[in-house]
């Protein structure tokens, strides 16, 4: 008799299968009303300050605790789980429960969960429409950054970037633009052999081509054996000093506006409600 | 070549500036650039580029691999336009310098609904274009990755999909939907590609009522036909040929008695409208999951002594059909494989002859060909000059079983499911036929594990490409079917080559399960240093 082995369907069906599974198993349930809660995010980030900053860094950038900010880890979290660790601790480790009641624990886990969570999901409070007018006005950004087919293309576009980073982030990439300590969009000079000079910012390098695009947005591309020399700046040619050109509240505006800029809604109930 | 060899130098270093990709340049078809999934609107996946040629291409080295991360399986099909190469993978689109494989830019929709398969990209204007798995349509800034709107075109909660590379025809982005082996509704949609609103959607299944209806039971609005491979169009006649999927339930066709219009068929729809100017349904009341998702190829050529527009269709079933594409009649069929025991043969007005017996059973029903199809997605080739069809086909049988249990739309059920016995196996074969009889020139047969299906790509040095099933990308002469050059990428190949040109020379590339790849002719590398880079504040 002949030996059959038995499968699902072909190709097709399978990855439909296999995919309708996982969002079957993935229903979402209602989360606790303090996630996304933008007022419930900065109590969390007070009590963050004073009890959990010390190892773990004012932004969650880590020190002798683990980093708690990771902006490509979303839907890494668990609610539940974070907040059993904020509260009871893990035993055997350095990490102390918090032991406080259980509405502060969860304002904390909705800070540490807006740390790593796209900015949509856990906006932070703040005046958008005021925001908008800094981007557009004061902050000079929108010469250099895009939404949606609108303003410059110099700088990274940022019509998703709330659904792409935490507000946390969002923050830092304005008021420290070399933070993230990469040669991306700085400025860069290409002379070639030819004596033609190409200008622009650059996407990638490295000892055999070279991707610019200069600052109508199109796109240069040379070999090695092309340019005699390249001249590369050494940091962002985004200004350093918008934690001084702005008030503490019109920067608080300016993130609270980049937060809800996403090519999707937030899916977090309190955040989508217009919170 | 002479033409095409000044366009590439001229944009050696500036590779994009100011230039917007036109309908005209769509219409002309592939050169230097690549511009659709299929190279032009005829899905002739035929090059002019006749650098490599059949008396050097023994001298192919690889000139790049991309790695794109996380990638298990990958599907797409490159366009490159400008010396940038556009490549997908689920949710996420790279640009790519098309000379070195360094990435320029990526666009990731980390928060899509739904991840999967996706078959590559469209561009229009200074847009390109992709479809997430969760149903939306992405119109991205080609030269920044920006993302300009999205569109959403189809509820995953109705059990749709999304896998198909758009299709640009003048100012229309063609999108499908799949799904179909689990219960939803096919429909093909044409969203502006200027502002994403949606313009006309033509609906695979009548509804109630609906001409066409009454070869349905009850599963108007489950019955499948998805179309999630994107068509042709002829503009001239300004018609989109579009294949749609099987029905629902895939394997018991009990709650479904009919022909079950239109799965099954190649529509033919008016661009503007969308409105159907004639089918054919190649498969009715199929209960084997032989969607006709297979390229329709479009060529002018004399047919028993006048020239006429046809439609060349290798179809899932077994059988290759010859279709005038001005009015879907049916002109000729032979079969595809030699595997084939469902169908007689097809008849005067194209309808299969059926052997009784031949439907899945709760015991199991051996029926060939097998549930992957004589040949599948992997796009065929036409080559003007030696005026063969090139088409991967699989010769293979499997045993059907059927279930008829009440059908659930949306839950992984289809109706029943396929075995295969261990000492049959199957066979991929590469085929050149003679397009307007089905008869075969020459074929090359394959050895491995029957996971591959790779597609092919013509061109006009004489060369075809293609893939092996055992992770080889091969070089054959178009004439013959001989073998004059093999790479092996080290994993599956299930996606179709493609050729394109950037400062006069001439690559070939593919996607493998995980990496993409680009081959050029040999060149000996001159002693080099980088440049030097000063740092300045």
């Amino acid at each position: 008799m002949r030996s059959l082995i038995w499968m699902r369907l072909a190709a097709g069906a399978s990855l439909a299968a296999g995919v309708l599974a996982a969002a079957d198993v993935h229903k979402p349930k209602a989360p606790h009303p303090a996630i996304g809660d933008p007022e419930a995010i900065e109590a969390g980030r007070q009590l963050f300050t004073s009890g959990c900053a010390g190892c773990h860094g004012l932004t969650g950038e880590g020190g002798r605790g683990p980093k708690l900010r990771d902006s490509g880890m979303w839907h890494s979290l668990d609610d539940e789980a974070l907040f059993k660790i904020i509260k009871f601790g893990i035993p055997n480790t350095e990490m102390p429960g918090s032991h406080q009641p259980d509405e502060k624990v969860w304002q904390t886990t909705a800070f540490v969960k807006a740390l790593g969570s796209p900015a949509i999901e856990a906006p932070p409070p703040g005046d958008i429409r005021h925001g908008e007018e800094i981007f557009w006005g004061k902050g000079g950004c929108g010469g250099c950054h895009g939404l949606r087919g609108k303003g410059g293309k110099a700088g990274p576009d940022l019509a998703n970037v709330g659904g792409m980073r935490s507000a946390g982030v969002i923050r830092e990439s304005i008021v420290d633009p070399d933070a993230d300590a990469t040669e991306a969009w700085r400025k860069v000079s290409l002379t070639l052999h030819d004596g033609s000079v190409r200008e622009g910012l650059l996407r990638n390098r490295n000892n055999f081509s070279v991707q610019i695009q200069d600052a109508k947005g199109e796109i240069h591309l040379a070999l090695a054996s092309q340019i005699k020399s390249i001249t590369l700046a050494k940091s962002s040619p985004m200004p350093g000093d918008y934690g001084k050109r702005l008030t503490r509240k019109e920067l608080d505006d300016l993130v609270a506006f980049l937060s809800r800029q996403s090519v999707r809604p937030a899916e977090s109930v309190l955040a989508s409600a217009g919170r | 070549m002479r033409v095409h060899r000044t366009l590439a130098l001229a944009l050696a270093i500036c590779a994009a500036a100011g230039a917007q990709v036109k309908d005209e340049d769509l219409r002309a078809g592939p050169g230097a650039n690549w511009l659709t999934y299929a190279g032009s609107y005829s899905g002739q996946r035929h090059s002019p580029l006749r650098q490599i040629t059949v008396a050097n291409a023994g001298s192919l080295v690889p000139k790049w691999t991309y790695h794109i991360p996380k990638a298990n399986g990958l599907r797409t099909s490159p366009i490159v336009y400008q010396g940038v190469m556009y490549v997908t993978d689920s949710n996420t689109m790279y640009a790519l310098d098309a000379r070195t494989g360094r990435q320029i830019w990526e666009y990731r929709d980390a928060r899509a609904k739904k991840s999967g398969v996706n078959r590559g990209a469209a561009i229009l204007g200074d847009k390109v274009y992709f479809v997430t798995a969760d149903v939306h349509l992405v119109a991205l800034d080609r030269r920044t990755g920006a993302v300009l709107w999205q569109t959403k075109y189809g509820d995953i909660d109705k059990g749709l999909f999304s896998t198909a590379a758009p299709l640009i025809a003048k100012d229309k982005v063609i999108v499908g939907v799949a799904g179909g082996d689990t219960g939803m509704r096919g429909y093909v949609a044409a969203i502006s590609a200027h502002t994403g609103e949606e313009r006309w959607r033509t609906y695979t299944i009548p509804a109630k009522g609906e001409p066409g209806s009454e070869t349905w039971s009850d599963l108007h609005d489950w019955g499948g036909a998805a179309t999630w491979l994107s068509g042709t169009f002829d503009p001239e006649l300004n018609l989109l040929y579009w294949p749609t999927g099987n029905p629902w339930p895939d394997f018991y066709g009990g709650n479904r008695a009919g022909d079950n219009l239109y799965s099954c068929s190649v529509l033919a729809l008016d661009l503007d409208t969308g409105k159907m100017k004639w089918y054919f349904q190649f498969t009715p009341h199929d209960t084997h999951d032989w969607d006709a998702q297979a390229w329709p190829v479009l060529v002018d050529l004399p047919y028993q002594g006048k020239p006429r527009k046809l439609m060349l269709y290798g179809n899932r079933n077994g059988f290759y059909y010859v279709l005038d594409r001005t009015n879907g009649q049916f002109l000729h069929a032979t079969q595809l494989v030699d595997n084939v025991d469902w169908a007689a043969g097809i008849d005067a007005k194209g309808r299969p002859v059926l052997v009784p017996g031949k439907d899945p059973t709760p015991g199991g029903t051996r029926a060939c060909p097998g549930v992957m199809g004589a040949t599948n997605w992997p796009s065929p080739s036409f080559n003007p000059a030696t005026g063969l069809l090139y088409i991967m086909t699989l010769e293979q049988c499997d045993v059907y079983t059927s279930s008829a249990k009440e059908p659930e739309p949306a839950k992984g059920f289809s109706g029943g499911g396929v075995g295969r016995s261990k000492e049959e196996p199957g066979q991929y074969v590469l085929r050149a036929l003679e397009p307007t009889t089905g008869k075969r020139v020459w074929e090359y047969r394959m050895n491995g594990p029957v996971t591959a299906w790779p597609g092919t790509v013509s061109t006009a040095g004489g060369v075809i490409f293609s893939a092996d099933d055992d992770g080889h990308l091969l070089a054959l002469d178009a004439r013959n079917g001989k073998v004059l050059w093999r790479y092996q990428l080290g994993e599956v190949i299930a996606a179709s080559p493609i050729t394109y040109a950037v400062d006069g020379k001439q690559y070939v590339s593919i996607a493998s399960a995980t990496a993409i790849w680009s081959f050029g002719l040999f060149e000996a590398q001159p002693p080099m240093s980088p440049p030097p880079v000063k740092v300045v504040r």
